[in-house]
């Protein structure tokens, strides 16, 4: 059933908000005991939700008609603060700490009526590719698809849940990459909006700069549908942009015939599977039967030093947002003995991850004194080239188009085999536009052994709009 | 190296508190209960996910500080996170400036005249503040108040200019008029605290930081124990060591906090989390036009406008108060007889109970009452004095006063003269000594004719009379 009908039938109570939202408890909890999708289930706040949505709908109370969410189940990654329910961005360190506060997206899709259902688990802190990354104690997500293999990540649980989950749409987090690549492992559409679009109040930092909070859903209605309603100037976020928000709806099922999209170069051949390859032109080919035109594009810089500038600003930013979790006010405590820095270095020690450690050593020493200029400031002056490189595509191009990944999802005893190359390649088209600030969309193209691929659109600065209209025109090829 | 070419070297790091209303990157008050932890949010605890927005007050605060001091300002406002892990820091960073300070190259101007020359000004947030419940060496835990966490801080570093401890004490005096002046800085309950960097020819200039000494008179005392300290050492030839110290004011004494090999390392990096603020010609104008007369821009128009004393001007208009009272007291009477009895006598009172003028009964009508008969000799300066420092403890109607205990001055020439006979007649030996070229034996005459009044004669009217009276 469409979304907007679904709103219809709860509107005028053919469904009930209540029993619905219990369904879909119970069914998320045998799905999490299959595949681990979620770290935590909200089903006290869901059903806290769901009645007084009851009551509004019930007594026809005004507010109820405009409510674009309402009764729709609505994950949250686990690094986007639910007030009132734990919030670990998949760390032990962050164990019991509930936010005081909703973070700005949880809010307006609360004011909308959406239902939040729980936390989707990833890797820690974000840091990782394949959600196998995840705190100590966290479980890690398994492929709808393929038990055996990996949902992607960061935001895994998402992607995972967004596919064997229906009725329901998730709010994921990318930083360099994070939701679209876990959407196209999981055959999912996952839209990373222009940096500062949607309000980081209540994202629990990986990389300031880098990061953003993005829908994932099945189909590109849902995701048009909460980008909608997530975006939006927000006060007590000073990086939130304040500018018109649109009705980004309007775009879907709108005629692509013109349309502008430069094939990057080199995003295709060695390193790539060739079943990837084949799919993505395939819906590349889908875009220029509606009448879209198709071009070759070379982008030098974002492809030699969007992976080293990203992890640059990201661990560098990251090894300072980390440093406030040294069991003082929140989260994980240890027994208090020895002296404040004993303390601190205990509770980190047994409390982080192996990645997260390694990613706060990379960040420390590329922001120590004699290394700054080499490491973090060089990346930041490299970052402003990437952007103008990309600008002066988008001067030709309404948007840019490669493979998602190079790889189909990954088995997990494979993922420490990935040679050198792969592992560049798979990261090698999402992480740049993430560095750049750049809306990028997951659209499904296609399926090979029973598993999922993925395209992935690049567009300009605020225009979320051109992606949603291409994604929408693949969509109904299909 | 830099040659210096005085004995002592002094720089000073001063971190003053603006007097906003809200903290620095959330909406918190900066003042009210004193309960530990009530003032507090998301924000100022560095809770995950909670994210700071500036105070465009303590921006402005602290462009006025920059305009006051001469500075060079820059055209953006730039934050940057300064890494330490301490139990004081909600977030183990502290929001401060690190590249690109608000303003540079600076100067301010001593009450000698010097100028010493200003390296920076930059803001940042106050850590929380730590209590020692059984004092900080025998205490087995410390506790966290977070209350103060997230104020909003400037710090003004100085060039190594400042040649003795005076110097120094007299800066941290002329930066704390200047912040009182700018009403930017709460005199009565806002923090200033100051690093010293301090070091003395006889060591080859080896450079010792005195940390966390609060107050100019404190840094004075600081100065004077770590120069003499300095100077006993390499007089046994013993090597000064670059160290920080810290300073002692119960025991009076600095102690080693640590050695200082290298610089530490506090990783910066920009605070992404905040945008950079365009710091306009617009803004600024706006700003300057706002800002009151500073202190010595008042000295100047004492002087050329009221023709008193530079030496007057100078000691009323540090003082923010005494200059208005002085301002208001010169529109009624003569300036410089104004000048003199606030430079001479209300300073002096306040001085001695160590009370600024408003916690005092000393206001601007009641002084002007009292100026004005000392203008047209109604009463005499002793009685004056007397009645400032009466004024002192609380406030009462001085004309009633003076008719009350009938304390006009006597200037009724016979009825003086009468004074005067009297005392003469009464002290033969006195007069004889005088009479015999003592001359100290006319002072005595005199005071005795003084006590006879009460003080309302002035003393030199008295000496004429009785001059004449026994004539030589």
């Amino acid at each position: 059933m469409a979304t907007n009908q679904f709103i219809e039938k709860i509107k005028n109570q053919e469904i009930d908000i209540v029993e619905h939202t219990e369904k879909l408890i119970e069914e998320s909890k045998e799905i999490n005991k299959e595949y681990n999708y979620l770290n935590i289930i909200s089903e006290e706040l869901a059903l806290q939700q769901a009645d007084s949505l009851k009551k509004l709908i019930k007594n026809k109370d005004k507010s109820i008609k405009n409510k674009k969410l309402l009764g729709i189940a609505v994950s949250v990654k686990d690094s986007i603060c639910v007030k009132d329910v734990e919030s670990t961005a998949g760390s032990r360190i962050l164990q019991g700490y509930k936010p005081l506060f909703d973070a700005f997206a949880v809010q307006r899709v609360k004011e909308e009526g959406g239902i939040i259902i729980g936390k989707t688990c990833q890797d820690e802190f974000g840091f990782g590719g394949f959600s196998v990354n995840v705190g100590i104690g966290c479980k890690v997500p398994l492929n709808p698809f393929d038990k055996e293999r990996s949902c992607g990540g960061s935001s895994g649980g998402a992607a995972g849940l967004s596919q064997k989950l229906d009725g329901h749409i998730a709010l994921g987090e990318s930083t360099g990459g994070s939701i679209v690549e876990p959407a196209s492992f999981c055959g999912v559409y996952g839209l990373c909006p222009t940096y500062g679009r949607v309000s980081r109040y209540g994202l629990i930092d990986f990389a300031n700069s880098l990061d953003k909070i993005g829908p994932m859903g099945k189909n590109i209605e849902d995701a048009a549908l909460l980008i909608g309603v997530i975006s939006g100037h927000d006060a007590k976020d000073s990086t939130s942009l304040n500018v018109k928000n649109e009705n980004y709806e309007s775009y879907l099922k709108k005629p692509v015939k013109g349309m502008k999209i430069g094939i990057i170069k080199e995003a295709f051949g060695s390193g790539v599977e060739r079943e990837v390859e084949k799919n993505v032109y395939n819906g590349i080919e889908e875009l220029e039967e509606e009448g879209a035109k198709a071009e070759e594009i070379s982008l030098e810089l974002p492809i030699k030093y969007g992976i080293a500038t990203y992890y640059m600003i990201a661990t560098s930013e990251a090894s300072t947002n980390l440093a406030k979790l040294c069991g003082m006010r929140y989260g994980m405590a240890e027994k208090l003995e020895g002296s404040f820095n004993e303390y601190f270095t205990k509770v980190r020690s047994n409390n982080f991850g192996d990645e997260v450690k390694r990613r706060i050593i990379i960040g420390t020493f590329a922001r120590m004194a004699g290394y700054r200029d080499a490491f973090y400031l060089k990346a930041m002056k490299v970052r402003t080239l990437m952007i103008n490189e990309y600008k002066k595509a988008f001067k030709k191009f309404d948007a840019l188009v490669s493979p998602t990944t190079s790889i189909l999802a990954p088995k997990f005893s494979d993922i420490g085999n990935l040679t050198p190359l792969q592992h560049y390649m798979i990261d090698l088209m999402t992480v740049s536009p993430n560095v750049c600030g750049l809306p990028h969309l997951n659209v499904p193209v296609g399926f090979e052994k029973n598993l999922p691929i993925g395209m992935l659109l690049t567009a300009d600065h605020l225009q979320e709009g051109k992606l949603i209209k291409l994604g929408s025109a693949v969509e109904k090829g299909k | 190296m830099k040659h210096f070419t005085t004995d002592i070297i002094i720089g000073l790091e001063v971190h003053a508190e603006l007097d906003t209303k809200t903290k620095l990157f959330c909406s918190c008050p900066t003042k009210g209960s004193e309960e530990p932890n009530t003032r507090t949010c998301e924000v100022c605890l560095g809770m995950p996910g909670s994210k700071p927005v500036l105070n465009k007050k303590a921006v402005e605060f602290a462009l006025k500080l920059c305009l006051a001091l001469n500075c060079e300002i820059s055209p953006e406002l730039i934050f940057s996170r300064k890494s330490y892990f301490y139990p004081d820091m909600a977030k183990n960073y502290q929001i401060s400036q690190y590249e690109i300070p608000l303003g540079k190259d600076g100067k301010l101007r001593l009450s000698s005249g010097k100028e010493v020359g200003i390296t920076r000004v930059h803001m940042e947030e106050d850590p929380a503040s730590l209590v020692h419940p059984a004092g900080m060496k025998e205490s087995a835990y410390a506790l966290v108040d977070y209350n103060r966490s997230g104020n909003p801080l400037v710090e003004i570093v100085t060039e190594p200019e400042l040649a003795s401890p005076d110097e120094a004490r007299d800066f941290m005096k002329q930066l704390i008029s200047v912040l009182n002046y700018l009403e930017i800085f709460d005199i009565d309950s806002g923090i200033i605290k100051a690093d010293a960097n301090v070091s003395i020819k006889e060591s080859g200039y080896t450079r010792v930081e005195i940390k966390n000494v609060t107050g100019f008179k404190e840094i004075e005392r600081a100065l004077v124990y770590e120069v003499n300290r300095q100077k006993e050492e390499s007089k046994h030839n013993k090597k000064i060591e670059q160290e920080t110290r810290s300073w002692d004011s119960e025991r009076g004494i600095t102690f080693s906090l640590r050695k200082k090999e290298t610089e530490e390392d506090y990783g910066y990096i920009i605070d992404t989390d905040l945008t950079a603020v365009e710091i306009d010609g617009r803004w600024l104008k706006e700003i300057k036009k706002a800002m009151p007369e500073l202190a010595q821009d008042k000295v100047k128009r004492f002087v050329h406008s009221y023709k008193i004393k530079k030496e007057d001007a100078g000691i009323i208009a540090a003082d923010k108060e005494l200059a208005e009272l002085f301002e208001a007291a010169a529109k009624e009477v003569n300036p410089e007889l104004a000048a003199r009895w606030i430079r001479r006598d209300v300073a002096r009172v306040l001085n001695y109970h160590n009370k600024k003028l408003k916690e005092s009964g000393i206001t601007a009508k009641l002084l002007i009452d009292l100026l004005k008969m000392a203008e047209q000799k109604k009463i005499t300066d002793n009685t004056g004095k007397m009645i400032i420092e009466k004024l002192f403890f609380e406030p009462f109607d001085v004309k009633e006063y003076v008719k009350k205990e009938k304390l006009e001055a006597v200037s009724d020439i016979s009825e003086l003269e009468k004074y005067c006979k009297e005392a003469i007649e009464e002290n033969p030996q006195a007069v004889n000594d005088y009479k015999n070229g003592e001359k100290k034996a006319l002072n005595f005459i005199v005071g005795v004719v003084m006590k006879k009044t009460k003080g309302k004669a002035t003393p030199k009217e008295v000496n004429e009379i009785i001059s004449r009276l026994i004539k030589i």
